[in-house]
């Protein structure tokens, strides 16, 4: 093209209009479309999660009875608890219900992931069968667990008597007795727990690459040795998560043993959530019962804390 | 909730000047005379915790709902919450959020009455129409000088006992000491047929025979001031020693945990002889199990050196301060009170609730089944479980958090006497100051 022809066209501008607002570009752009998918959820957290939260927060500074209005007792409401023997009892067999359970589960869980990573007939099926627990209601659940455990009837005592374990006049009283009622409820929060852990372990063993197994038994590494060295170390990260989660829910169980006993006999199974839920709701002190139900979630905090820093050194 | 929908030109006022009219036509006359309301709310909502006894709820929704809706233009909506607990936890957040509800069973009210609407005009009527109130369950619905509440009746508590097996241990009397109770426990235990005495974290059937236990032996919880602890006596270790004595001699090892279903299950299933329970089991049992139905029968709870006591599991009706429309839901809570409705809504359920209503002490349903006589002989002695101390907010935090009963529970799995009554006290002391 002539170069003079060229001088006497316009330059080109050096800053273009601005294009027309369009609707549907503003919201594919990544800042808008993000918070858009954002928003609900985080709405929806607020309302149910962040709201409630706050307000609990809030209502453990005030004596606040049903139907009355609130008072400012600022920590007045943790003064009481810290002199309330109940409060301390319940706090103890939070403990060491969370602690027993978690065990339990995360040995069980276990494993009955590294079974069911074996091959074997009716594979999916067993599977299947052994997320039961986790499926079925808690109440439900829990209402036939009182049955199983029922001295005379239950499905315990009467294989225990069939197998001459024990007579019917000596038969152990599941819920009656203060140490059996803790161990029963234990043992039914972990048949409830386990599947959720076996099957998240379960999941964490089929990512370990063969290769890997395959490498270890070259090297002359038995079963055990290869669980210890290859397994367990890849399964860690999957083992904390799947433990931290199940802390936190073990530890504010509170349809099991509501259902199971009601926190008895004596308090032996009386739970920081049961225990809670009375203050509130039975005898209406909304103050303290939100102190009672948060008091121990600081304790909590530190706990899952340290099992981090531990396993982040690790 | 009573949501208004006012019709041609009455207006509210004219709706409440109606009822008043109706009001005092009641009051004044020969039973109660319903008016045509014109302009009205489209609904009252009552809420109710479900009836052990199906034909009781069925009588309110097929008999008493549809006549006053066509009495009245009003139509009822019925809420039912299911047993077993859940009606507290429904009836405070009812009165936190303000919920759409009017009326309804008032359970544990002493939590709420600040919520609750002054039904004065209705108790004192009903009770004048309907020879007089028992005493007693005055100091659960008077408060400050005013029922709060309108009672209706009382879930009665006592002995369920196996006629057969008694009489097969040679006892051809239902115990009436305490000490005679225990030596038939023992006999009966050795036969094989112990006892099941609720202990747990239950509501009612524990407080049934505990309290009264202690009662009976001259022990008190709390004194009638409402603020002195008088649990630290040589009566209450007594009551202590004895329950250990029974449960140790008497009864199945199971019962110190046991919740409320607990003992019926365990007496309907045949492992055991006597507990102290509603009539919900003999119900139970002539409807789904005829042969044990015939065999079941009911005593009074034992006497001690101080008498003989029951406790009462008192059915009240309220309203709710935040209602839309209190003169209507008053209307209608006055027509349920009157004689036309509210006998045969007793007979429905075979007095499962005994009325608080002494017109009633005669009625001829009594003597349809003669074993269910014990729960009406019982409310001459029954105590509300505060008793003597006021039904306040502090003696709900007592029975709620199972102070008494897990003092004898304690006593039972093995602690001394002197301890689970220090304990208790302790805990007493915490909630009395």
């Amino acid at each position: 093209m002539n170069r003079a022809l060229e001088a006497v066209r316009p330059a080109p501008r050096a800053v273009l209009a601005p294009r027309p607002f369009r609707f549907r570009e503003w919201l594919e752009r990544e800042s808008v479309f993000s918070w858009l998918m954002l928003t609900p959820p985080l709405l929806f957290l607020i309302a149910f999660l962040g709201y409630p939260f706050c307000y609990g927060f809030y209502l453990t500074f005030v004596s606040r009875p049903v139907a009355l209005p609130a008072t400012f007792v600022g920590f007045g409401n943790f003064e009481k608890l810290w002199n309330d023997p109940i409060f301390w009892q319940a706090a103890w067999n939070t403990v060491r219900f969370t602690v027993a359970a978690t065990i339990l589960k995360l040995a069980g869980g276990l494993g009955m992931a590294l079974v069911m990573h074996q091959s074997f007939k009716m594979k999916g099926l067993t599977r299947a069968l052994l997320l039961l627990p986790f499926i079925v209601p808690t109440v439900l659940s829990t209402v036939a667990w009182q049955w199983i455990l029922d001295p005379g009837m239950g499905l315990f005592n009467r294989g225990l008597m069939y197998f001459g374990l024990v007579t019917p006049a000596h038969a152990p009283s599941w819920l009656g007795n203060p140490t059996l009622a803790m161990v029963s409820v234990i043992l039914v929060n972990t048949w409830r727990g386990l599947p959720f852990f076996g099957i998240t372990i379960l999941a964490g063993l089929q990512t370990i690459p063969t290769e890997l197994m395959e490498t270890a038994t070259i090297d002359g590494a038995g079963t055990w040795n290869r669980f210890r060295y290859v397994t367990l170390p890849l399964l860690m990260p999957v083992i904390f998560i799947v433990t931290t989660f199940s802390i936190i829910f073990t530890f504010f169980d509170f349809q099991l043993v509501y259902v199971l006993t009601g926190g008895g006999p004596a308090n032996a199974t009386h739970l920081m959530a049961t225990y809670a839920y009375v203050i509130s709701v039975t005898t209406g002190q909304l103050g303290l019962g939100s102190a009672a139900a948060l008091a121990m979630v600081p304790v909590l905090g530190l706990v899952l804390i340290m099992m981090n820093s531990y396993v982040r050194r690790a | 909730m009573a949501r208004h929908d006012f019709l041609g030109s009455t207006s509210r006022r004219d709706f409440v000047k109606l009822s008043a009219v109706g009001a005092a036509g009641a009051a004044v006359g020969t039973g109660f005379r319903p008016r045509k309301a014109e302009a009205k709310p489209a609904q009252i909502t009552f809420l109710r915790e479900s009836s052990y006894v199906k034909e009781f709820d069925d009588h309110f929704k097929n008999v008493l709902m549809p006549r006053y809706q066509q009495e009245t233009g009003i139509k009822l909506n019925y809420e039912i919450v299911a047993a077993g607990g859940s009606a507290v936890p429904r009836l405070v957040s009812i009165v936190e959020s303000k919920a759409p509800v009017d009326s309804g069973w008032v359970q544990q009210e002493w939590l709420y009455r600040e919520g609750l609407l002054d039904v004065s005009d209705i108790a004192e009527e009903a009770g004048k129409q309907q020879g007089g109130w028992y005493p007693e369950v005055k100091a659960l619905s008077q408060w400050e000088g005013k029922w709060k509440s309108v009672p209706f009746g009382n879930i009665g508590q006592c002995m369920a006992y196996r006629r057969d097996w008694f009489e097969g241990a040679g006892i051809k009397k239902f115990p009436d000491t305490w000490e005679e109770f225990l030596d038939a426990g023992r006999t009966l235990k050795k036969a094989g047929h112990p006892y099941g005495m609720s202990m747990g974290h239950g509501y009612a059937d524990n407080n049934s025979w505990l309290l009264p236990l202690l009662w009976s032996y001259g022990s008190q919880v709390v004194a009638k001031d409402g603020k002195t602890v008088t649990l630290d006596s040589a009566e209450t270790a007594k009551a202590v020693d004895y329950v250990r004595t029974l449960y140790k001699d008497a009864c199945i090892d199971d019962c110190v945990g046991w919740l409320d279903p607990h003992n019926n299950k365990a007496f309907l299933t045949s492992q055991i002889s006597c507990t102290n329970n509603a009539m919900s089991i003999m119900i139970s049992a002539k409807r789904d199990l005829p042969d044990m139905g015939k065999v079941i029968d009911h005593g009074l709870n034992p006497k001690g050196a101080k008498g003989r006591f029951h406790s009462l599991v008192p059915v009240t009706h309220g309203i709710f301060r935040h209602t839309s429309d209190p003169e209507a839901v008053k209307h209608f809570l006055r027509w349920l009170m009157a004689p036309k409705q509210v006998g045969d809504w007793y007979r429905s359920a075979q007095m499962y609730h005994a009325p608080y209503l002494r017109a009633y002490d005669k009625d001829a349903e009594w003597n349809k089944e003669p074993r269910f006589k014990p729960y009406h002989e019982l409310l001459e002695t029954a105590k509300l479980v505060s008793w003597p101390a006021p039904a306040d907010r502090r003696a709900g935090e007592v029975v709620n958090k199972w102070i008494v009963i897990d003092m004898f529970a304690k006593a039972c799995t093995g602690a001394a006497t002197k301890t689970v009554i220090a304990e208790a006290v302790a805990g007493l002391k915490a909630i009395y100051g």
